[in-house]
């Protein structure tokens, strides 16, 4: 059996709030393979965006180690941890997070900007990554143009421009309708059918049920992981 | 809304961001400071100009041989050569004005001094006992030249300060013979240590009668004429009364220049009044700046307030109060940033004093309240525009925070 | 992250705040204006000054007489014990490198001609003058080469003199009457103007022996040497010491060479503006605390972008480039702007008042550039590292 993709080893996250500690995540074991397809719900104050922003390098864990693809991240640096965000991991926000200044197109650059690529090889990739979302024809756009489903489009394009292994998306369809929400769920699980590990933190529980693996967290701790088998 | 208020919300306002207010204030403090700092020292140097010239003696006229009808002290009219000298008999009739109490006639000459083997260059002025009245110079010991018949050329001379420990190291000048050029004279007296006095360096002279410098620098004419008027009224009538006497005696020719001391005075004050306001000008301009920043910061301040403006309005407030309330806010800072300079101006002036005490730096009250009014219109003109742009928002956006 | 891309990102962030960038930059620009504005005031005063005394030209060496200085000038000008005389200025051609000497007396007389009297300026010269000095003849010639101890009575005007007492007339042949002596005018000088207030031209020139006389003198006010411009003035300096010590037994006179004074009064005049950049500099001291303050206000507001910045790969030192990258753009925008602002105000005042003397210095000019970019590097460095001190977490719940 290949070692898992991620494995946290009794993770520990808390937080000195005022006096008191808060424990977000206590103690927490993980192993999630590569391809999987996974919610995690639970309560507000549970832990789960922690343990989202752990998972994405975003945020580091007081006790316990995090393996991501067999290597402990609890020993690189800043910077290693940027590099590895940028390679590997794509980010999609209940706010969206797009840079009002800028085009859909500029938006989805941004990862590669970041990274140093030809602004030829950008265009290009940037280009093809709002086609697979299904917005060649508004790449001009600003945000303030787009519909809500239509930034949050943007956003995933921009998630995968770099073409992680792993997708986070925290709360995707909070700020959306019903119909945007469905369309965003129909993209991210065609991502995660073509290989790409998806892991969805919702309040929603029709969202929730949709995963083929879920996590419930209660007070920092993994209550519940139910796994179905694909229909 | 009362004024006090519209203070209160503007304070309140203010208080609120405490990094940018303070940068604000910073920054109009920097400005008003540069302006006086910048005044006092234009100022200092004027005082010190015109203490110099109150230094060459009070009611003071000097008259130079030679005229020339354009402005401006050319090489000619400096050396002082006419075909028609300029003789002790003329300055001894200057005498005959009412206006003129004290005259000095002047020859200068360059000439080598020795004493016990020791030689030194230096300059010889050839004078009368009025001098030392005349220039306010002090006695470091001995006595000045006497009061005698100018025409007598008496073997006696009054030396400097340098010269003293220069020539006389350990040893008691007064009544010793010094040989000046292939003369000998007597040292009467030392003059006590006065330091450079309008380009003349009193502590290298050597003094003696007017007529033993005349005979040993072989000049029969005065260099200058030092003339103190009787009083400060006297002091125009001295000089019609001179230009008279002198043209007389010259056949009706005018051939001298009298220069009043008051006149060289406001010149020089003219002078430096000017500069002093070059520098007052440049350094406001750092107000100005200071100005377009509290404008600018104004401005986010109005968009990040959108929402507060949205619901004043909402409340019932109008347009002016609304101007009102940014306004005081703008003019608030700036002049909290004018009393922040003139503490900063002043400290830093103080340090100036303390490290130069010779020189007296003191900004000029129009510098200190000018500063003061130019801060506050800039806060005010520059505030006008944040304000009018908050007054202008439409309260349903606002309050959407639009 | 490439710099190019740096450069384009951060020119869109300033332009979508146009106003708040504008006036930003505006702050720095009025510094800058004002550096190139003063330093060009000072450049320009530097150069009309060193423009008038080279105008004399600079293989010159002026010899006093007597070692000590007052009222500025050699004391021995006022009178000495041993004078400078004529056969001094003669003896002194004998010097190697020397081309030329110049007796000068200088005092002031009436002068009298054309029926009109004039207060004037008389200076005794030799007839090797105007070479020396670069003085052009409008009229006639100047003073003929008589023998120097027993020159004819003739004169030359300068152009104020031949003004106030001919008018338009040629007084080529006239009698000039100057303290008792007739002299036959036999050339008119080319006007010099002003030199630091004083007219040059209000002048009459005539044979240096017959100005002492005149003035009733024993020795010169100054002898002037020209001398070869291949020599250096050390070399022709320790000739004319040797020649002054054989005439006179000693050392009793005060040499000053154009380029000693040339150098001291280039010094006196680069302080001058120096001083004036400085003050010009308070601005831009000012327009600084602009960019800090605007800058943190930026960090502030985008606080989220930053965040979003850091979870797509920047690590903290791309996120400190961008704004130090912002804030030096906002200073150098100001800083071009405060440049083209100067210089048109500088070329505005060459047209409008050509008698102010302003001239560009562009050493300042660049350097009051740099020191924007610099003043915006350092004001920059603040906010920058606050923003790449953000934690990405924190950064992105901002909203």
């Amino acid at each position: 059996m290949p070692a898992p993709m991620i494995r946290l080893e009794s993770l520990s996250r808390t937080f000195q709030v005022g006096d008191a500690l808060v424990r977000a995540l206590d103690q927490v074991d993980l192993g999630i393979e590569a391809g999987e397809y996974l919610s995690i719900m639970g309560p507000s104050g549970s832990g789960k965006s922690t343990l989202l922003n752990v998972l994405g390098l975003l945020d580091t864990p007081t006790a316990g180690a995090y393996w991501l693809n067999g290597v402990n991240t609890s020993a690189m640096s800043d910077d290693q941890l940027a590099a590895t965000r940028q390679s590997q991991i794509g980010f999609v926000f209940q706010s969206f997070h797009l840079v009002p200044r800028m085009s859909a197109l500029e938006n989805v650059e941004l990862p590669m900007l970041l990274a140093g690529l030809d602004p030829a090889e950008r265009r290009e990739r940037a280009r093809a990554a709002l086609a697979g979302v299904g917005l060649t024809g508004r790449s001009d756009h600003r945000p303030a143009q787009l519909s809500g489903g239509e930034r949050q489009r943007v956003a995933i394009a921009r998630a995968i421009v770099m073409q992680p292994k792993l997708l986070l998306a925290d709360e995707p369809t909070g700020n959306l309708d019903t119909a945007s929400g469905a369309e965003i769920v129909r993209i991210v699980e065609g991502l995660n059918e073509r290989g790409l590990t998806l892991i969805v933190v919702t309040h929603d529980a029709q969202i929730g049920e949709r995963a083929r693996r879920r996590l419930r967290l209660r007070d920092g701790r993994v209550v519940e992981d139910l796994r179905t088998t694909r229909p | 809304m009362t004024f006090t208020d519209c203070t209160r919300v503007a304070l309140g306002a203010l208080v609120r961001y405490p990094l940018r207010t303070a940068m604000m204030l910073l920054a109009t403090a920097i400005g008003v400071a540069a302006v006086l700092v910048l005044t006092a020292l234009g100022e200092a140097a004027r005082r010190f100009v015109a203490e110099e010239f109150q230094s060459l003696g009070t009611h003071l006229l000097v008259v130079l041989p030679g005229k020339t009808e354009t402005s401006g002290m050319g090489p000619g009219l400096m050396a002082g050569e006419s075909p028609r000298d300029l003789t002790l008999a003329d300055a001894r009739a200057l005498l005959r004005s009412p206006a003129v109490a004290k005259v000095a006639p002047i020859v200068v000459g360059a000439a080598t001094v020795s004493f016990d083997g020791l030689e030194r260059d230096i300059t010889v002025m050839g004078s009368t006992a009025s001098l030392l009245e005349v220039r306010q110079w002090r006695m470091a010991g001995g006595e000045f030249l006497r009061d005698q018949d100018w025409d007598r050329a008496s073997p006696e001379c009054v030396i400097g300060d340098t010269l003293r420990s220069e020539l006389f190291v350990g040893r008691q000048p007064v009544g010793q013979w010094l040989r000046v050029g292939d003369r000998r004279c007597r040292i009467a007296g030392i003059l006590a240590r006065q330091g450079m006095s309008v380009m003349v360096n009193v502590d290298e002279l050597v003094i003696m009668p007017v007529a033993s410098a005349q005979q040993l620098l072989n000049a029969p004419g005065l260099f200058r004429v030092l003339v103190q008027a009787a009083g400060r009224d006297s002091v125009m009538p001295a000089r019609r009364d001179m230009e008279q006497i002198l043209k007389e005696r010259h056949r009706g020719q005018e051939d001298v220049t009298v220069i009043t001391q008051d006149s060289v005075l406001a010149t020089f004050d003219g002078i430096f009044g000017a500069l002093t306001a070059a520098l007052a000008g440049i350094a406001s301009v750092s107000l100005v700046v200071a100005g377009v920043l509290i404008m600018n910061v104004m401005l986010v301040s109005v968009s990040q307030r959108t929402a507060e403006i949205g619901l004043l309005k909402a409340l019932g407030a109008n347009r002016s109060q609304v101007t009102r309330l940014f306004l005081t806010e703008a003019v608030i800072l700036a002049a909290f940033g004018a009393v922040a300079g003139v503490t900063f101006g002043q400290a830093a002036i103080f340090l100036m004093r303390s490290l130069y005490p010779d020189l007296d730096f003191d900004p000029p009250l129009w510098a200190v309240a000018g500063s003061f009014l130019i801060a506050i219109g800039c806060g005010a003109l520059f505030g006008i525009l944040p304000a009018r742009r908050a007054a202008r928002l439409d309260p349903i956006a606002a309050l959407a925070g639009r | 992250m490439q710099g190019r891309d740096l450069l384009r990102f951060t020119t869109r962030s300033a332009l979508s705040h146009r106003l708040r960038s504008g006036l930003t930059a505006l702050g720095i620009g009025i510094g800058v204006t004002a550096v190139v504005l003063l330093t060009a005031i000072g450049e320009g005063l530097h150069h009309y000054v060193l423009d008038e005394f080279t105008q004399f030209g600079t293989n010159i060496i002026g010899i006093n007489p007597g070692r000590s200085t007052t009222f500025g000038a050699a004391t021995g000008v006022f009178g000495a014990v041993r004078p400078l005389t004529i056969d001094d200025a003669e003896a002194l051609k004998r010097v190697p490198f020397v081309l030329n000497t110049v007796p000068i007396v200088q005092g002031t007389a009436s002068a009298e001609g054309g029926g009109r009297e004039r207060s004037t300026n008389i200076s005794g010269v030799g007839p090797e003058m105007p070479a020396a000095f670069d003085f052009q003849v409008a009229l006639g010639g100047f003073l003929p080469a008589d023998d120097p101890r027993a020159p004819r009575p003739l004169a030359v005007l300068g152009a104020t003199v031949r003004h106030e007492l001919y008018g338009e007339r040629n007084p080529l042949g006239e009698l000039l009457r100057v303290g008792g002596e007739r002299y036959r005018i036999v050339g008119v000088m080319e006007s010099k103007g002003q030199v630091l207030g004083f007219d040059l031209d209000d002048t009459v020139y005539i044979p240096a022996v017959r100005a002492l006389e005149l003035y009733n003198r024993q020795g010169l006010f100054e002898i002037d040497v020209l001398y070869d411009k291949s020599a250096s003035a050390d070399e022709v300096v320790a000739g004319i010491e040797r020649m002054i010590i054989a005439r006179h037994g000693g050392l009793d006179v005060t040499i000053t060479t154009q380029q000693q004074m040339l150098d001291v009064l280039g010094s006196v005049l680069d302080v001058v503006t120096f001083a004036v950049a400085a003050l010009g500099g308070i601005s831009l001291l000012v327009g600084g605390v602009g960019i800090f303050t605007i800058m943190t206000i930026a960090v502030r507001e985008r606080t989220a972008e930053i965040g979003l910045l850091r979870a797509v790969g920047a690590g903290r030192g791309q996120v400190r480039a961008i704004f130090l990258g912002e804030s030096m753009l906002l200073a150098a925008l100001g800083g071009v702007g405060g440049l083209l602002a100067g210089t048109a105000i500088v070329a505005l005042i060459g047209v409008a008042v050509p008698l102010l003397p302003v001239r560009l210095s562009l050493p300042y000019v660049a350097a009051a550039q740099a020191i924007a970019v610099l003043i915006g590097l350092i004001a920059g460095v603040v906010p920058a590292q606050r923003a790449a001190a953000l934690d990405p977490v924190a950064a992105l719940r901002t909203e």
